[in-house]
């Protein structure tokens, strides 16, 4: 699942014929203002100017800027630009017309397990999540193109009269297009308006969600992704995404600020096994990390320097279950000489260190293990036969 | 019994070297069970006609390979299962040329990273035609003493610590690789172990879900109970407490969900796998799957250390209701044959060495001539000479004596491009040849005629030195039994106009006071020699041949010296060549004496 941010998603949803407002991405308000000068919508309308960031409560922020002049506007963005929010700082402003309207529906088109659902609400805004009976379904077969009766049906029955029920069908049908040719998982549209003037139904914002993992047949999204988390991404967790990008299996790592238990764990599976039961235990967690799919040694070991520089850690948890086929021996190999590294520079102090694991080469991968006592390491090392998550609640038992 | 795959399980395998290594796995497990390798074939148009070699116990297996999965089932009418390992971007199109296959009944898929679209079109063409799709994402299905598909299960060792090798009673059902081993497992060591387990991926969308799957084991008779590992996000594990809830079912469901640690992270951030992602209000959350299991009647633990007594109480109980009866373990089961490393590691096996070195090493972190590390050689000072010395003579040379070698290489290393060797690289160099073709046709130049004398010349003057022979003698005994003497004469060089290299290899061996009765006795026959005829002359074969009698070098190992010293001149002129881009070299007429016949009719053919 990939979040794009709204410009890009609005070039997408203009891509398939849905209107939306006239917008331009800046990075600085000089930008801004040579664009004005290029573009007569920017004189003639009113502007909204948002923080184009993956931040959520803009709103409540003063991130977004509405009912603005060229010159506020220009304002409104060099204020924005720079603005640190949490670890985020604001970087691209979006400024887009205002849409005199009246009325405010709702449309969406979700990923479902059979294929997918078409959303439709005759309200919008902030009316449509507290009256979400109001909003009607048709759900898809994968692979199956919505009806242009089974279209209008659907805004019918959500309330849409006259010439507006074919407007929103086709709007709907455009949105399932849309999301069809796009790899989308999610798509909505809050507000969709009734354009005064033309009577045009326009799409106000775009939340985006995309299929990261078809990027290989859209060659055009040469956007960036965003980060899902409400914060940017830390320059460790940025330096384990480029490793990850590279090799073969995968290594994954998060920072939880504040945590005092450090997570070392194999598998995409176990590895959450292995923070539920820290949780569990009361403890609290520094990281989520994971390594799988028989990775590189010098992956893993670039993941044990990150995982060893957390602050104010305690123990380190190095789980897996009993692995299919990834080599324990070098896989293990890899994490004693980011073990070695990290003491080497003075970390893993009054840390303790929990090992359980089983699979290829596991006695070798084990006995290496053991063996880091003598370097001085406080090492506590189980095989198969302690069940798979017994060496959190021995590392939290008080 | 079992589910999915069985004893009559044929394979297809889709894709390259994953594939081959998943074939490789698959014949360890066939090996265990004693039964033939089920992969029949590969569809891996890159090497279509080719076959892939699979070790089966200490044979191998040579399964074909094939451009399309009709024409390997066409081939091999008996496949009826097929596994994808083909890259994402192209994992669809395969899988969908399997399933469209009338032969094919089950297509289990490895491949990660495929669209959600995708799986979620191959899930719904594979229900339409009755057929299973499962993954992607798959780690594998195994069916215990019956069939392996994928790697599932891991090494050797642990199929055998899981008691893959006969049927237990439990089925599994994991969204993990990771952990679908560690629930076999654990079904071997707190119950009788499994019937079948089936990864099904852990992405959004898994072709195949676990309703599917346990409406299968439920009617699967030697199935008593199932155990099923969840994930927060999505509803699969809903909609199987659903199933399960709907009406009396005769398999025990056993459920586990992870994702609980979500509740106390921060807004937002998730991970696992794909599918681990939760929606609005909660829906998907571990908590609200975890309930509805409850609610359905499955034995919930609270956690993953919980599972495996809740697994031994089930056992306990299937037991005691005379359901399940108490496993016999077989007294004897193949083991994997090691290979030749392993089994000398253990001191199982001698091994007739195929060949012997007496001079280097290259084992450890660094090559060690004659025992001395290089490295040591040369933070002491030893220079090449003395790495001459250790390969050549098995002894460490003195500083004079190398001295003495890298005066007669920097003498021998080139000598212009009109002789033998070098011409022969020169015009290999401009026909386009590359350089170690063209110093190698510079090389086989070296013979009786061209600098290939050092060895012969050594050996008679050693001869004649050993035998304590006069010049006379000598020359004599030469005339009678040899020939020409080797090292001496010259083609230009003469008495007149005598090689300057000569002049000076000699003056300095001399000014060393060093013994030199072989240089000595050389210099003797020149002297009569050149009397006889002026360019008989001792020549520089001659002259670095007595010398190195001398130093103690085996006479074998004396045109070494001047095939070594004069590759660096030819290594010189096919890079002079090349660096030019000399054109190709042809012969002018005018340079040839045409002596054939001249031109004539010919004969009507008799």
């Amino acid at each position: 699942m990939a979040k794009v941010l709204e410009g890009p998603g609005m070039g997408l949803m203009k891509k398939w014929g849905i209107h939306v407002p006239h917008y331009v991405v800046v990075t600085s308000a000089d930008e801004l203002s040579k664009l004005g000068q290029a573009n007569d919508w920017m004189k003639s309308s009113k502007l909204v100017a948002k923080a184009h960031e993956a931040l959520g409560s803009r709103f409540k922020l003063g991130l977004v800027k509405v009912g603005l002049d060229l010159k506020d506007a220009v304002a409104a963005t060099k204020e924005m630009i720079g603005r640190q929010v949490g670890s985020i700082k604001v970087t691209q402003v979006i400024v887009s017309e205002m849409v005199p309207h009246k009325e405010e529906y709702y449309c969406a088109v979700k990923s479902t397990r059979e294929g997918s659902e078409v959303l439709v609400a005759n309200c919008g805004g902030i009316e449509v999540e507290s009256n979400w009976e109001r909003v009607k379904r048709l759900c898809l077969e994968v692979g199956e193109t919505p009806s242009p009766d089974a279209l209008e049906k659907l805004s019918k029955d959500a309330g849409f009269t006259g010439a507006l029920t074919k407007k929103m069908a086709d709007f709907a049908g455009k949105m399932f297009t849309c999301f069809d040719n796009e790899d989308a998982q999610y798509l909505e549209v809050n507000p969709v308006v009734v354009r005064e003037g033309d009577g045009e139904l326009v799409a106000l914002d775009a939340v985006t969600l995309l299929d990261g993992d078809a990027k290989f047949r859209h060659p055009d999204w040469n956007f960036q992704f965003a980060a899902e988390f409400g914060r940017a991404y830390s320059k460790d967790e940025v330096e384990v995404m480029a490793v990850d990008s590279k090799i073969k299996g995968s290594v994954k790592f998060i920072e939880i600020p504040g945590g005092d238990t450090a997570m070392l764990p194999a598998g995409g599976g176990a590895s959450v096994y292995y923070s539920d039961a820290v949780v569990a235990r009361g403890g609290k967690l520094a990281n989520y990390a994971e390594y799988s799919g028989d990775p590189p040694d010098w992956a893993v070991e670039v993941l044990t320097e990150k995982v060893c520089s957390l602050p104010g850690i305690k123990n380190i948890i190095v789980g897996g279950a009993i692995a299919n086929f990834t080599d324990v021996k070098k896989t293990f190999g890899g994490i004693i000489n980011g073990f070695r590294k990290a003491k080497g520079g003075g970390k893993l102090k009054g840390v303790k260190i929990w090992v359980r694991r089983g699979g290829p080469r596991e006695k070798e991968g084990l006995d290496a293990m053991r063996a880091l006592k003598d370097e001085g390491f406080d090492i506590n090392v189980f095989d198969r036969n302690t069940p798979l998550t017994d060496i959190v609640d021995k590392a939290l038992q008080k | 019994m079992s589910i999915l795959a069985n004893k009559d399980t044929r394979v297809v395998i889709q894709g390259g070297a994953a594939g081959v290594n998943a074939a490789r796995r698959m014949a360890e497990f066939c090996y265990l069970i004693k039964r033939p390798l089920n992969v029949e074939a590969f569809v891996y148009p890159p090497d279509a006609g080719k076959t892939n070699e699979i070790p089966y116990g200490s044979g191998l297996i040579a399964i074909p390979v094939y451009k399309t999965v009709a024409e390997a089932t066409k081939a091999h009418s008996a496949i009826n299962t097929s596994l994808v390992y083909i890259g994402a971007d192209r994992a669809m199109k395969g899988a969908m040329e399997a399933l469209d296959d009338s032969h094919i009944k089950v297509v289990s898929m490895i491949t990660e990273g495929v669209p959600e679209k995708d799986a979620k079109l191959l899930g719904a063409h594979a229900r339409k035609l009755g057929k299973v799709f499962n993954g992607p994402s798959s780690i594998g299905i195994i069916s215990a003493g019956a069939c392996r598909l994928g790697v599932i299960g891991g090494a050797f060792d642990n199929l055998v610590l899981s008691k893959l090798y006969r049927e237990g009673s439990f089925g599994v059902i994991t969204k993990s690789g990771g952990l679908s081993n560690e629930i076999i497992w654990i079904c071997s060591q707190f119950a009788d172990g499994i019937t079948t387990a089936i990864g099904i991926g852990g992405d959004a969308y898994p072709g195949t879900d676990y309703v599917s799957y346990l409406e299968m084991f439920e009617n699967d008779p030697q199935t008593k109970a199932v155990v099923i590992v969840g994930e927060m996000g999505g509803d699969l594990e809903e909609r199987a407490a659903e199933w399960y809830g709907a009406k009396k079912r005769r398999v025990k469901l056993i459920g586990v969900v992870s994702g609980f640690c979500q509740e106390s992270l921060p807004k937002g951030m998730k991970f696992g796998h794909a599918g681990a992602k939760e929606g609005m209000k909660g829906e998907g959350s571990a908590r609200s799957k975890s309930d509805a299991l409850k609610k359905a009647g499955a034995i919930v633990p609270a956690t993953f250390g919980a599972l495996g007594p809740a697994i031994k109480e089930t056992y306990q109980e299937l037991l005691k209701s005379g359901q399940v009866k108490e496993v016999v373990e077989p007294a004897v089961l193949p083991k994997l044959p090691k290979t030749v490393e392993e089994a000398m590691k253990a001191d199982e096996v001698i091994v007739a060495p195929l060949i012997r070195t007496t001079i280097s090493d290259d084992r450890g972190d660094e090559p060690c001539y004659d025992g001395y590390p290089a490295s040591e050689l040369i933070n002491k000072g030893y220079e090449i000479p003395h790495v001459i010395g250790l390969l050549w003579d098995k002894r460490l040379i003195s500083k004079q004596e190398a001295e003495i070698i890298k005066r007669i290489m920097m003498l021998s290393a080139d000598h212009g491009p009109c002789v033998s060797g070098a011409y022969a690289t020169i015009l290999a160099a401009c026909a386009g040849i590359g350089m170690s073709q063209a110093v190698a046709a510079g090389l086989i130049m070296i013979g009786p005629r061209f600098g290939g004398a050092v060895t012969d010349a050594g050996r008679w003057f050693k001869y004649a030195v050993d035998n304590k022979m006069n010049v006379d003698e000598f020359l004599a005994y030469m005339k009678k039994n040899v020939g020409p003497v080797p090292g001496i004469g010259h083609r230009v060089k003469s008495l007149r106009n005598p090689d300057k290299r000569v002049k000076e290899l000699v003056g300095y061996v001399k000014s060393l006071n060093i013994k030199t009765p072989c240089l000595d006795f050389a210099l003797q026959v020149e002297q009569v020699t050149a009397v006889k005829k002026d360019n008989l002359i001792l020549n520089v074969d001659g002259t670095m041949a007595a010398v190195l009698v001398d130093l103690g070098f085996p006479v074998d190992s004396l045109n070494g010296f001047f095939i070594l010293s004069r590759t660096i001149g030819l290594i010189g002129h096919w890079v002079d060549q090349n660096r030019q881009d000399s054109r190709l070299i042809r012969l002018f007429d005018y340079l040839v004496n045409y002596a054939a016949p001249k031109r004539r009719e010919v004969p009507p053919l008799k």
